[in-house]
């Protein structure tokens, strides 16, 4: 178990570091010179401010040096100002950050309401209608785009029906957005639910519990499903990180105010210690949240625990 | 020497013999193929079918409802629906064929060397084959487009580079069986050189795999350049697209719903065709995995 984390640990790590060189190289990448574009929008910029602000980005340092000075300044807790307005980039992430943690976790807990107990329903009816009928559903589900579903529902509840607001940033508004997001994921769920409790009822263990006679009802629910419910931890990381991507588009569409609505913002405004911030963030987030689903994965299958 | 047609064992050897009728026996197969065809048919024929052009302002009214002279309605600059999106077509075949042409390419090439060198290259390109999957397909199309700055051609490349890893890791898995196998060892001890390696053994039978990937892959490629046209950071107004397409209709949200149904549901269908052809092919080149 000890090596087990600490594996675990290292690859977190090594995300992080990664995204941590792919964001100060990024900047450099940038076709022309990144301050002429950046301040391409307000004019009347001397050349003399056009190099006092290349020094405070450190941009006339070589690029080790640059990245030196940025895991300093990181291991500070800062990570720079914004190009317009000179607000801390970490602040203004660390303020958005929860909203679209909100998002992902709501729409996550959507995703797995719908998709596994739909998953399961089609795996206990395997090869029937009901089967063919669901796994039909799924793959309409994973092919309608997000903005557009967001889109869809944004009208017939928001402005048709009108039960819901239609922007805003309180708990009601996280309704359609969190459905959008979790929707297309519950497909992604339901189908691996589906395959992954076929597996476990064909585990020796289950065709124990036959042969003794249970009854089928308790052999799905208290011995395949334990089994096959294990398959679903290990991806809900994955599509943690799905989810944290989904929701840049569906925060855009439903004005919701997270780190996503700020990133696209920013991409426009070229503000790009923002877009650096946001990367290392969102990286950052994705790898802890992994790692602690795989290290709850290892905690509930003793046959993982041992192994590694 | 007999000619190949009266040799009975090359008639019985004959490689996937009706690979096609097979694909259109499975009913995700069928459907699959006819969406893509048909989509394949509007990209060709669009000025043959449209029965206006994609940017003319004018053609009607504007915000018509759907008619039978405008079947999917007009614009707010009276541009008939109906043939921007025949027209739109010909985008999303274009940004599907370059972005996954893009990964493809680039991610066969990280996998198979990989997979053949072994040793420190071996590590270095799979940790961050694998360190770039988990920041998803997203966040690199985003941060490329950042770069780049936003455009049609710079969403292709964007989303092309942000496949690149999902290719290289299943390429990779692919081609670590096959070296496996006592055959490849054999033809190393017999002293074969990397290119015949890696270009007549490693590559042919990696190929089926990546040519499942890369159908399932047009479906994702082409949702996620829509989707960075929907926030304004692939194709531009008036370039009939539909990602931008479905944007701009967001404006008239309330008084012209079908500017944000059609394009929409354009994308959707074409999505659903491209993962149930890749479905029907990944049954018919790949028994094994048919119920899962």
């Amino acid at each position: 178990m000890g090596r087990f984390l600490l594996r675990r640990l290292g690859m977190g790590l090594l995300t992080v570091f990664v995204s941590s060189i792919a964001v100060t190289l990024l900047i450099h990448l940038v076709p022309g010179d990144p301050v002429q574009i950046m301040y391409a929008q307000s004019q009347g910029t001397t050349p003399e401010q056009i190099e006092a602000i290349r020094h405070s980005l450190g941009l006339d340092l070589s690029i080790p040096e640059q990245y030196l000075r940025f895991v300093g300044r990181l291991a500070q807790g800062d990570l720079g100002v914004t190009v317009r307005g000179q607000q801390p980039v970490l602040g203004l992430l660390m303020q958005r950050l929860p909203n679209t943690l909100a998002l992902s976790v709501s729409a996550m807990m959507v995703a797995l309401l719908i998709g596994v107990p739909l998953g399961f329903l089609a795996a206990a009816r395997r090869g029937g209608w009901l089967d063919a009928g669901l796994m039909a559903l799924v793959m309409v589900g994973i092919s309608i785009p997000s903005f557009w579903l967001g889109l869809v529902l944004l009208f017939f509840f928001a402005v048709q029906l009108q039960w819901l607001p239609v922007t805003g940033n309180g708990p009601l508004n996280l309704v359609l957005p969190a459905l959008t997001l979790g929707l297309a994921n519950a497909a992604v769920f339901a189908r691996i639910t589906r395959s992954a409790m076929i597996d476990a009822m064909q585990e020796d263990f289950v065709r124990t519990a036959h042969a003794k006679g249970l009854p089928e009802a308790t052999v799905l629910h208290r011995h395949a499903l334990r089994a096959g419910l294990l398959p679903i931890v290990t991806i809900m990381g994955m599509q943690f990180a799905y989810m944290m991507g989904g929701a840049i588009v569906v925060e855009n569409i439903f004005a919701w105010n997270g780190i996503g609505r700020l990133a696209i913002e920013a991409i426009f405004q070229r503000d790009y210690p923002v877009i650096q911030g946001f990367i290392l963030v969102f990286a950052t987030v994705v790898a802890v949240v992994s790692m602690l689903l795989d290290i709850a994965y290892a905690l509930l299958d003793p046959r993982v625990r041992r192994a590694v | 020497m007999t000619m190949a047609g009266t040799d009975p064992i090359a008639v019985t050897a004959a490689p996937t013999p009706g690979l096609a009728r097979r694909l259109f026996s499975n009913p995700a197969g069928l459907i699959g193929t006819g969406i893509v065809l048909v989509l394949v048919a509007l990209a060709l024929f669009a000025p043959q079918i449209a029965p206006f052009a994609p940017t003319r302002m004018g053609a009607g009214k504007p915000l018509l409802a759907p008619s039978l002279v405008h079947l999917a309605g007009t614009d707010e600059f009276g541009r008939d629906m109906f043939s921007r999106i025949v027209f739109g077509a010909r985008f999303t075949l274009m940004v599907g064929a370059i972005a996954v042409g893009i990964s493809l390419v680039v991610g066969l090439c990280i996998g198979l060397m990989a997979a053949y060198a072994r040793g420190w290259v071996e590590i270095v390109l799979m940790r961050l084959s694998d360190v770039l999957f988990s920041f998803t397909e997203t966040l690199i199309a985003l941060a490329c487009v950042a770069v780049l700055g936003p455009s049609l051609q710079n969403a292709m490349i964007a989303v092309g580079i942000a496949g690149i890893p999902l290719y290289a890791r299943t390429a990779y898995a692919a081609a670590l069986v096959e070296a496996g196998k006592p055959y490849f060892e054999g033809s190393v001890v017999a002293g074969a050189g990397p290119l015949r390696l890696l270009l007549t053994h490693l590559l042919p039978n990696v190929l089926p795999t990546m040519i499942v990937i890369a159908t399932l892959g047009l479906s994702s490629a082409i949702l996620a350049a829509a989707g960075l046209s929907f926030l304004g950071l692939g194709a531009q107004p008036p370039t009939p697209e539909w990602g931008a397409m479905l944007s701009a209709g967001r404006d008239f949200f309330n008084r012209a719903p079908w500017l944000m149904l059609y394009p929409g549901l354009a994308i959707a269908v074409v999505v659903l065709g491209f993962n149930l052809l890749g479905d029907g092919l990944r049954h018919v080149l790949d028994p094994k995995g048919r119920d899962r």
